[in-house]
């Protein structure tokens, strides 16, 4: 359901992907820290909205897709002020409000007129644990992205003999960018490992079968061994730096495809009928 | 006395050799001692502060008259310090004025330095202020100046890049090294040769916190001795390769005919030490690395070249932030000037002001009698009226002898309106005599 607080909030992550989109290029520290404000402020005003929608369900409102899509985005704009604000990295934030500006923008397209209510049979304690633990952990994953990508952008100048092209004060070494995505990356593991035990655990209470191999379940398998492995990796043989921000965005360019698929072609138990 | 005008004369390493720098340098304890003795022997300055560093010494003051006090100013110094004065004439400088004021701005927002940009200066004119404010030589004029310095430096600061970048290449080196690693203090730094600016740049590493050193070289004699005094372990150079693998920055600075290092050799390397990055300093000629160790993952090799354009490149950039700098002072300038100029009216607009409260007291004290026969309310009524149209008179003498001072032929203006007003501003604060002695009569309102 698209409310004003909705579009208000899209307004401030548009503004904010803007602001960061000229302020990566522009010398002027100003615009990076108005970009921070604007995604900060987008997160405020969905964070209204939402608490709104949940007052009315009654639970987390994801009972369509598009409900389920606008959450993730607010988790991660959170998540992302977050690792903005304490890391000091906001410049994760050109990454970050796009992300969420599109994700939000998407979801009011599909919105529409669409005003279903949770099914019974999933209103439960365990919607707000699973959900919200599934999507911190695909949060997590798409700011280890994000950090990749600003690994990559750093690592690319100092290859390039061209340090200077990017204040030193935007960015934090190459060591730094290197340990905060693992350091990501182990945390979205945690989450995501937690996310499959929860949603097996309310199988198991719901419809007696822990695992029914779903499409999501089945991803959420496949994307788990990937992640378990690219974090082994790390340990193993030294997977790291520029190696480590590749397999990074590549894993997440293939959790966003099955994200879509499962949600969009082939939608089981999870997905916007929750059939 | 408030008005006057800023002064300032100096020498620094624009205008005299270090030999002449250093005869006239003041040490921090001797400050106070000098700023008292200005003042007794020199009545001329008004106010005063002794700026010493090692590029320069300066003595910034306030007096009502520049020229002499810069004259004055000059033969302290040269007493002072023991100098003949010629000694001094052909070097020094002496401002005044505007002048004066942008060339306290630019010292403070580090546009006069040596290294254009570098940061010690500001927190040397901050000490030169405390002393000079401790000695109590300082009033309302260098108050003021120097505050504004203060401001003005941080707001270039603030506003430009011109503290940005390396302007040596041991410094651009230690300032790449600081982009790949987070801290320093975990790190090894390994030595191939002992090159003087190799020396240097471990030198400004282990400033910053590096602990572990290997000082690799042909002489294993002159390792050592450079391992003591850095603290590190000498090893010679062809047994160098077993503590590769521990280091993450490597300095090559040894005169080879063959590159140290081949891509594969460094490749095994970075396998054991599970591809941590290593940072390849290469600052010999011909050079020890080889060019392709660069192709590989997690290793960073900067040639001598590369760090000198990277140092020139930041010495440009700086050199631009400082023409912006500049602007950014100008406006300052110009604001300060126009404070000083109020300032210096301010004598004006306190003789108008008390010759007119004068005329009006006196009024009052010729109709004493009257007014004693009027009700206390109407009394008030009566006063206020008087006052009232007093003060609105007032106000717009006064806000058009503020505006006086903004324009170019103040002087002829100023002139006129004493005389239309009958004050004379030469003696400043002071109303004519006659009204003074009334004034110091009973309290006519009373």
């Amino acid at each position: 359901m698209i409310t004003v607080w909705t579009l208000a909030a899209l307004l401030a992550y548009v503004v904010a992907a803007g602001a960061f989109g000229v302020g990566l290029k522009s010398p002027r520290e100003q615009l990076i820290s108005w970009a921070t404000m604007a995604l900060a402020v987008g997160a405020g005003l969905q964070t209204v909205d939402l608490l709104l929608q949940a007052l009315k369900a009654g639970n987390l409102p994801v009972a369509t897709f598009a409900q389920s899509l606008a959450l993730l985005a607010w988790i991660t704009a959170v998540v992302g002020m977050v690792v903005i604000t304490r890391l000091r990295l906001a410049l994760v934030g050109a990454v970050v409000a796009p992300a969420v500006a599109i994700a939000l923008a998407a979801a009011c397209l599909m919105a529409q007129n669409d005003d279903r209510s949770l099914p019974r049979a999933l209103r439960s304690a365990w919607l707000p644990v699973h959900v919200t633990l599934a999507f911190l952990g695909q949060a997590l994953f798409v700011l280890a992205a994000g950090v990749s990508l600003l690994y990559l952008l750093k690592e690319s100048r100092l290859k390039a003999k061209r340090p200077l092209e990017i204040p030193d004060s935007r960015l934090p070494s190459l060591e730094s960018l290197d340990r905060i995505n693992y350091r990501l990356l182990a945390c979205g593991f945690v989450l995501l490992s937690l996310a499959i035990v929860t949603g097996a655990l309310w199988a198991a209470g719901t419809w007696g079968r822990f695992w029914s191999w779903e499409p999501v379940e089945l991803w959420s398998l496949v994307l788990w061994v990937l992640y378990a492995a690219l974090l082994q990796s790390r340990l193993a043989i030294g997977v790291r730096g520029r190696r480590a921000a590749r397999l990074t965005i590549a894993l997440f360019a293939v959790l966003l495809c099955s994200y879509l698929g499962v949600n969009l072609l082939v939608p089981g138990k999870h997905g916007g009928s929750f059939g | 006395m408030i008005s006057g005008t800023l002064c300032i004369i100096g020498l620094s390493h624009h205008t005299a050799p270090v030999e002449l720098r250093e005869r006239l340098a003041f040490s921090p304890g001797e400050v106070a001692d000098t700023l008292l003795n200005l003042k007794r022997s020199q009545p001329t300055v008004s106010e005063a502060a002794l700026v010493s560093t090692c590029n320069r010494v300066e003595m910034v003051a306030a007096a009502s008259d520049p020229d002499l006090a810069q004259a004055e100013l000059l033969s302290f110094l040269a007493a002072e310090r023991k100098l003949e004065q010629h000694a001094l004439r052909k070097v020094h400088y002496r401002l005044a004025g505007r002048a004066a004021v942008r060339h306290l701005f630019r010292v403070g927002a580090s546009l006069d330095s040596m290294v254009v940009g570098e940061p010690q200066i500001l927190g040397q004119l901050k000490a030169a202020y405390a002393q000079a404010v401790e000695a109590g030589a300082v009033g309302l004029i260098l108050h003021r100046a120097f505050h504004k310095t203060f401001s003005v430096a941080k707001l270039v600061r603030k506003s430009t890049a011109i503290g940005a970048g390396s302007v040596s290449v041991s410094a651009a080196a230690v300032r790449l090294a600081r982009q790949i690693f987070d801290s320093l203090r975990d790190k090894t730094v390994m030595l191939l040769g002992a090159g003087r600016m190799a020396e240097l740049t471990a030198r400004h590493l282990t400033q910053l916190g590096v602990e572990s050193l290997v000082i690799a070289n042909h002489r294993l004699e002159r390792a050592a001795a450079l391992a003591r005094d850095l603290g590190g372990t000498a090893v010679a150079l062809e047994h160098c390769m077993p503590y590769l693998k521990l280091a993450d920055v490597v300095i090559g600075s040894a005169a080879v005919r063959e590159p140290i290092l081949t891509p594969a050799e460094l490749h095994s390397v970075m396998r054991e030490r599970l591809h941590r990055p290593m940072f390849l300093i290469d600052l010999g000629v011909p050079r020890n690395f080889h060019r392709g160790l660069d192709e590989l993952e997690n290793v960073f090799l900067y040639d001598i070249d590369d760090l000198g354009r990277i140092a020139a490149e930041a010495l440009s950039e700086r050199e631009q932030e400082a023409h912006r700098a500049e602007l950014i002072v100008e406006r300052e300038v110009d604001a300060f000037c126009r404070w000083l100029e109020r300032l210096e009216l301010v004598p004006a607009i306190k003789a108008v002001r008390s010759r007119i409260d004068l005329l009006r007291d006196h009024e009052f004290r010729r109709h004493r009698a009257w007014l004693a026969t009027l009700l206390p309310d109407d009394r008030a009524h009566v006063e206020a009226l008087v006052r009232g149209v007093t003060n609105k008179v007032l106000h717009q003498i006064l806000s058009e002898l503020r505006q006086l001072g903004q324009e170019p032929d103040k002087e002829v203006a100023l002139s006129i309106a004493q005389r239309l007003l009958g004050v004379s501003v030469s003696a400043p604060g002071l109303p004519a005599p006659q009204e003074a002695r009334r004034k110091s009569g009973s309290d006519p309102r009373g």
